[in-house]
């Protein structure tokens, strides 16, 4: 009985140390590697540009302004793109939690065999 | 028979709990130093404010929440919204072109994002920390500086973006500084977070 008991433990502990360990991985540095180099003249891909307008090319805009603001833009600045990491860790951790379930539970059901085949 | 069913479910609980604290561990960031609510201006201007030349802001920092950051120009999108820095690892802030220069008078936009998707943390990831009377440099092109003093902290919907307040006339030198905050939906937030500043 005793050797059940620390076998349905031990297997509790495993599913413990299995699940968790990718949760601690992944838990994610926000620093970006730093062997992306920034740059100022090079934009990636899925950038969106900058204005390439040279200083010069502000005066204009000034000089036609009707406010302090020569032209006011419409809407909302969208300045936050929200990680996709975010939702994948969600996921791992969903997924963590119902493997350590599974394992408690396929522990129970082991526990309750061997008992049911000793008996 | 009870009693060893009674252990191994304890085991099970056990197991699921720890499991659940470590998902929680790995997921921390998300929650990290983030006021959802409206901090009210508590700064008075009493002194006499010094209007600076013309220059375009080139870099910005603010110590509090230890940002030092090159600027960049913004104009407008084809939308007639305003542009935004690109998403980049190592993103950078933008001073929208069409508003004054940091020190000239009238409010003077900068923006930059709270997060760049998979590159993580924006430039302005804790725009929500600052506080009234925080400190915020303008570095400009000819090399002179506008210095500038958080006046309040604003958190709003972006349906209900207040542009008269971040973008009208204000008839001293003025600072906004504007990201993104509150719940996610998607890709997106719902809210931008505003800092209105003073020089």
């Amino acid at each position: 009985m005793r050797r059940t008991v620390l076998s349905a433990t031990a297997l509790a502990c495993t599913a413990v140390l299995a699940s968790t360990t990718p949760a601690l991985a992944d838990s994610p540095s926000p620093v970006p590697a730093a062997t992306v180099a920034p740059s100022e003249s090079s934009a990636p891909a899925d950038a969106t540009e900058p204005s390439p307008v040279p200083a010069e090319d502000d005066a204009p805009d000034r000089s036609t302004a009707p406010g302090e603001v020569a032209v006011v833009p419409s809407g909302a600045p969208d300045t936050g793109v929200a990680s996709a990491e975010s939702g994948a860790d969600g996921a791992l951790i969903g997924g963590s939690a119902a493997a350590v379930l599974t394992a408690g539970g396929a522990a129970v059901l082991l526990v309750r065999r061997r008992r049911a085949t000793t008996a | 028979m009870t009693s060893l069913s009674r252990r191994a479910f304890a085991a099970a609980a056990t197991a699921a709990l720890l499991g659940g604290c470590g998902g929680g561990h790995g997921n921390g960031r998300s929650t990290a130093g983030r006021p959802g609510s409206t901090t009210p201006s508590a700064r008075p201007s009493a002194e006499p404010v010094r209007v600076l030349a013309r220059s375009v802001p080139v870099g910005l920092e603010i110590p509090a929440i230890g940002v030092d950051t090159p600027v960049i120009r913004l104009g407008l999108a084809p939308d007639r919204t305003v542009q935004v820095p690109p998403v980049t690892a190592h993103d950078r802030a933008g001073w929208y072109r069409h508003s004054p220069t940091p020190g000239q008078i009238g409010p003077s936009v900068i923006l930059g994002h709270v997060t760049v998707g998979r590159h993580g943390d924006g430039v302005f990831r804790h725009l929500a920390r600052l506080r009234p009377g925080d400190g915020i440099v303008a570095r400009l092109e000819n090399g002179t500086a506008a210095v500038f003093a958080v006046d309040s902290v604003r958190t709003v919907a972006k349906a209900d973006f207040p542009t008269d307040a971040v973008y009208g006339d204000v008839g001293r030198p003025e600072l906004r500084l504007i990201t993104c905050g509150g719940p996610r939906t998607g890709d997106e937030y719902r809210d931008n977070v505003i800092v209105f500043a003073r020089a």
